[in-house]
C-alpha cells in the first residue's frame, strides 16, 4: 500500500515545490500577474473537471458559482457585518449549498436537461447582478473594501502577484490533494459506480441522488473558492465574473487537460495559459477565440492531454494511479 | 390587469416561436442547441439591417430565409457528422458556437443598443379597457398564435409531419421504414432556426437590440424546454405561456431579481413532475 503511494506523492511534492519556486524565476509582473490569475482559472476548471470525472455531467455555468463566491466576499466586506474570515467561509459554503439543493432537484433530469440548467441558472445570477444595481452597481461593478489584515496576513499579501501566486499554487495543491483522497475514497467509488450505472447501485441499495448532489456542491464549491481568491486579489468584482464566457474558458481548459485525472483541467489551465500568451494582440476578440477553442479541441481532442498520456502509458505498461 | 396578461402574452407569444425550435431541433437529433438565443439575436440584427434599407417586411422575410439557410448549415456541418457522438460533444460545439456569434455581432454591428421601428402598418395604440395598448403588441401574440396553429396543423395532418413525429419517437424505425431522416432532420434543424429568426425579428422592435440580447431570452426558452417537458410541443406551449406571464410580473413587481422567478417556477414544477408538465408524445 505505501509502496504504490510513494510515486503519485513524490511527483505531487515535486510539482508543487517546483510551482511555489515560479515567482523567482519570473521577474516581470506583468507574467506574475497573468500566472496569478491562470491558477486561480485552474482552480474553477478543476472543479468543473471534477465533476465531469465523478458524475458524468457538464456544466456550463460554474461561473455562477466562481462569480457567487467572489460578490459574497465584496459585499460583505463593504457592508462590515461580520468578520472577513467568516464572509470567505459564506462565500465558499453559499453556493456550495445553493448547488446542493439545486442537485437534488436537477440531477433526477437527462444529462441533457441538467447541462441546460446549469447555464440556465448561472445567467439569471448574472442578470440579477446586472439589473439590481442597489445591491451590486450593475455594470461598473463594485470595489471590495478589504480590511487590512486577513487570516493573520497582511492585505499586500493577497494583492502582490508574486505573493498571491504561491498563495493560489498552494490552494490549488491542497485541493488537488483534496480530491484525488476523496476519489479513492468509498464514496468517490460509489459516485462513479452510480456514473457508469445509476439503476444497479440504486438496486443494490444505495441512495443515489444525494451522492452526486454532494459531487455537484463539491464541484461549485471549489469554483467559489476561486472566485474568493480572485476578489482578495483584484479587490474588485464586474458582473463579467458570472458571464458564460468564463464558464467556456474553465469547460475549455478542462477539455484541453481531460477529466479523466484529477488535474487532468488543471494542466489544461496551464496549456490554456501558454496558448493565451500566444494569442496576445488579439484579447479584443476573446470570447470568440474561446468558443473557437472549445469547438476544436471537443472535436479533435475528446480525451485531453492527460487522458491521452495516461492511454499511451498504459499501452506502454507502467501503471497509473 | 388586462395589459398586464396581454404583455405577458407578448413575451410568452415570442419565447414559444423560439422554443419550439429548440423542441423540434431536439426531436430530431438528441440534442440542444445553445446557439439558440445566438440564432435569435442573430436574426434581430439582420432583420434591422434589412429594414433599414428595404423596410420592416423586406427585413422579417430576408432574416427568416437567412436563419433558415443557416440552421441547415448548422445542421449539415455539426449535427450530422456529430451525430455518433455523445450529445455532451454536440452541445459543447454549439456552446462554442454561441461564443463565437456574440463576438462576430459585436464586431459586425457594435456594442451599441440598436433600436427598431414597428412597420407603418402596425404602429400606433388601440384602447382596451380604458387604456392603450400598441397595435404592434397585438400582432405578436397573433403571429405566435399562427406559428403554433400552423406548426401543430403541419405536424399532425400532413405527411412530412408524421414523419418528423414518428422520427423523433424512433429514427431508426422510422429510417428502415425508407424515410430519409438525414434530409428530414435538416429541413427541421433549418425550420428551428428559421422559427428563431421570426422571434428575434418581430422581438426587435419591442426590446432594444445588443449582442447579449440573446442571453436572457435563452435563460427562458431553457427553462420552457424543461419545465414543458423535454421533447414535448404541447408541453412547450403550455410552459411558454405559464413562463410568459410569470416573467412579466416578475418585470413588473420585482425589477431586479425578475430573471430569477422563471427557475424558481420550474424548480416547484419539477419536484412535483420530474419528467415535466406534458410527458414527450406523440
Amino acid at each position: 500500500m505505501s509502496g504504490k503511494l510513494v510515486r503519485p506523492a513524490a511527483i505531487f511534492l515535486s510539482v508543487g515545490v517546483a510551482g511555489a519556486a515560479v515567482p523567482n524565476l519570473f521577474g516581470s509582473p506583468l507574467v506574475l500577474t497573468l500566472l496569478t490569475q491562470g491558477v486561480i482559472n485552474a482552480i474553477l476548471a478543476t472543479g468543473v473537471g471534477f465533476l465531469v470525472r465523478q458524475n458524468g455531467l457538464v456544466s456550463f455555468g460554474h461561473a455562477g458559482f466562481f462569480g457567487l463566491g467572489a460578490y459574497i466576499v465584496a459585499l460583505c466586506a463593504n457592508g462590515r457585518v461580520m468578520p472577513v474570515e467568516l464572509a470567505l467561509f459564506i462565500a465558499i459554503l453559499a453556493p456550495a449549498l445553493l448547488a446542493l439543493l439545486l442537485g437534488v432537484a436537477m440531477i433526477r433530469l437527462s444529462g441533457v436537461a441538467f447541462s441546460m440548467l446549469t447555464l440556465a441558472v448561472a445567467q439569471a445570477f448574472f442578470e440579477l447582478v446586472l439589473r439590481w444595481r442597489s445591491l451590486a452597481n450593475g455594470d461598473d461593478g463594485i470595489a471590495a473594501q478589504l480590511p487590512q489584515r486577513i487570516l493573520g496576513l497582511d492585505l499586500s499579501t493577497f494583492q502582490q502577484p508574486g505573493s498571491m501566486f504561491v498563495v493560489c499554487w498552494i490552494v490549488l495543491m491542497a485541493v488537488l490533494l483534496g480530491l484525488a483522497l476523496l476519489v479513492n475514497s468509498h464514496f468517490g467509488m460509489l459516485t462513479l459506480a452510480i456514473r457508469e450505472n445509476e439503476e444497479r447501485a440504486r438496486f443494490i441499495g444505495y441512495q443515489t441522488i444525494l451522492p452526486r448532489a454532494a459531487i455537484y456542491a463539491i464541484s461549485a464549491a471549489i469554483a467559489a473558492l476561486a472566485g474568493v481568491l480572485f476578489t482578495l486579489y483584484n479587490g474588485f468584482v464586474t458582473p463579467d465574473v458570472l458571464y458564460w464566457s468564463l464558464s467556456g474558458e474553465a469547460l475549455v481548459m478542462a477539455i484541453i487537460g481531460g477529466t479523466r485525472a484529477v488535474w487532468g483541467p488543471a494542466l489544461g489551465a496551464l496549456i490554456f495559459f501558454l496558448f493565451k500568451n500566444a494569442a496576445g494582440d488579439l484579447t479584443e476578440h476573446w470570447p470568440a477565440i474561446i468558443g473557437g477553442t472549445l469547438i476544436v479541441v471537443t472535436v479533435m481532442l475528446p480525451r485531453g492531454v492527460s487522458g491521452t498520456v495516461m492511454m499511451l502509458m498504459e499501452r506502454l505498461g507502467v501503471r497509473t494511479a | 390587469m388586462l395589459i398586464q396578461l396581454l404583455n405577458g402574452l407578448v413575451y410568452g407569444g415570442l419565447l414559444y416561436v423560439l422554443s419550439v425550435g429548440l423542441v423540434l431541433i431536439f426531436g430530431l437529433r438528441r440534442v440542444v442547441n445553445f446557439a439558440h438565443g445566438s440564432l435569435y439575436m442573430v436574426g434581430a440584427y439582420v432583420g434591422y439591417s434589412v429594414s433599414m434599407l428595404a423596410g420592416f417586411w423586406a427585413g422579417l422575410v430576408v432574416s427568416v430565409l437567412v436563419l433558415t439557410v443557416a440552421g441547415a448549415l448548422l445542421d449539415r456541418f455539426v449535427f450530422r457528422p456529430l451525430q455518433d457522438e455523445d450529445p455532451i460533444v454536440t452541445m459543447l460545439v454549439t456552446f462554442g458556437l454561441l461564443l463565437v456569434l456574440e463576438d462576430l455581432v459585436r464586431s459586425i454591428w457594435g456594442r451599441d443598443f440598436l433600436a427598431m421601428q414597428p412597420p407603418p402598418l402596425l404602429s400606433g395604440v388601440v384602447q382596451l379597457a380604458g387604456t392603450s395598448f400598441p397595435v404592434y403588441r397585438l400582432a405578436v401574440i397573433a403571429a405566435a398564435i399562427l406559428v403554433a396553429a400552423g406548426l401543430s396543423f403541419w405536424l399532425r395532418m400532413s405527411r412530412v409531419g408524421l414523419f418528423v413525429r414518428a422520427s423523433s419517437v424512433d429514427p431508426l424505425t422510422t429510417g428502415m421504414q425508407g424515410v430519409d431522416t438525414e434530409r428530414l432532420s435538416m429541413m427541421v434543424v433549418a425550420i428551428g432556426a428559421g422559427l428563431a429568426g421570426l422571434s428575434g425579428t418581430i422581438s426587435a422592435p419591442l426590446v432594444a437590440l445588443s449582442p447579449s440580447m440573446g442571453g436572457s431570452i435563452l435563460i427562458d426558452s431553457f427553462v420552457v424546454v424543461v419545465t414543458g417537458g423535454l421533447g414535448s410541443f404541447t408541453g412547450a406551449f403550455v410552459a411558454a405561456m405559464l413562463i410568459g406571464q410569470v416573467h412579466n410580473l416578475g418585470v413588473v413587481f420585482v425589477p431586479g431579481a425578475a430573471s430569477m422567478i422563471p427557475l424558481v417556477l420550474m424548480a416547484m414544477v419539477l419536484i412535483w413532475r420530474p419528467s415535466g408538465l406534458v410527458k414527450a408524445g406523440v
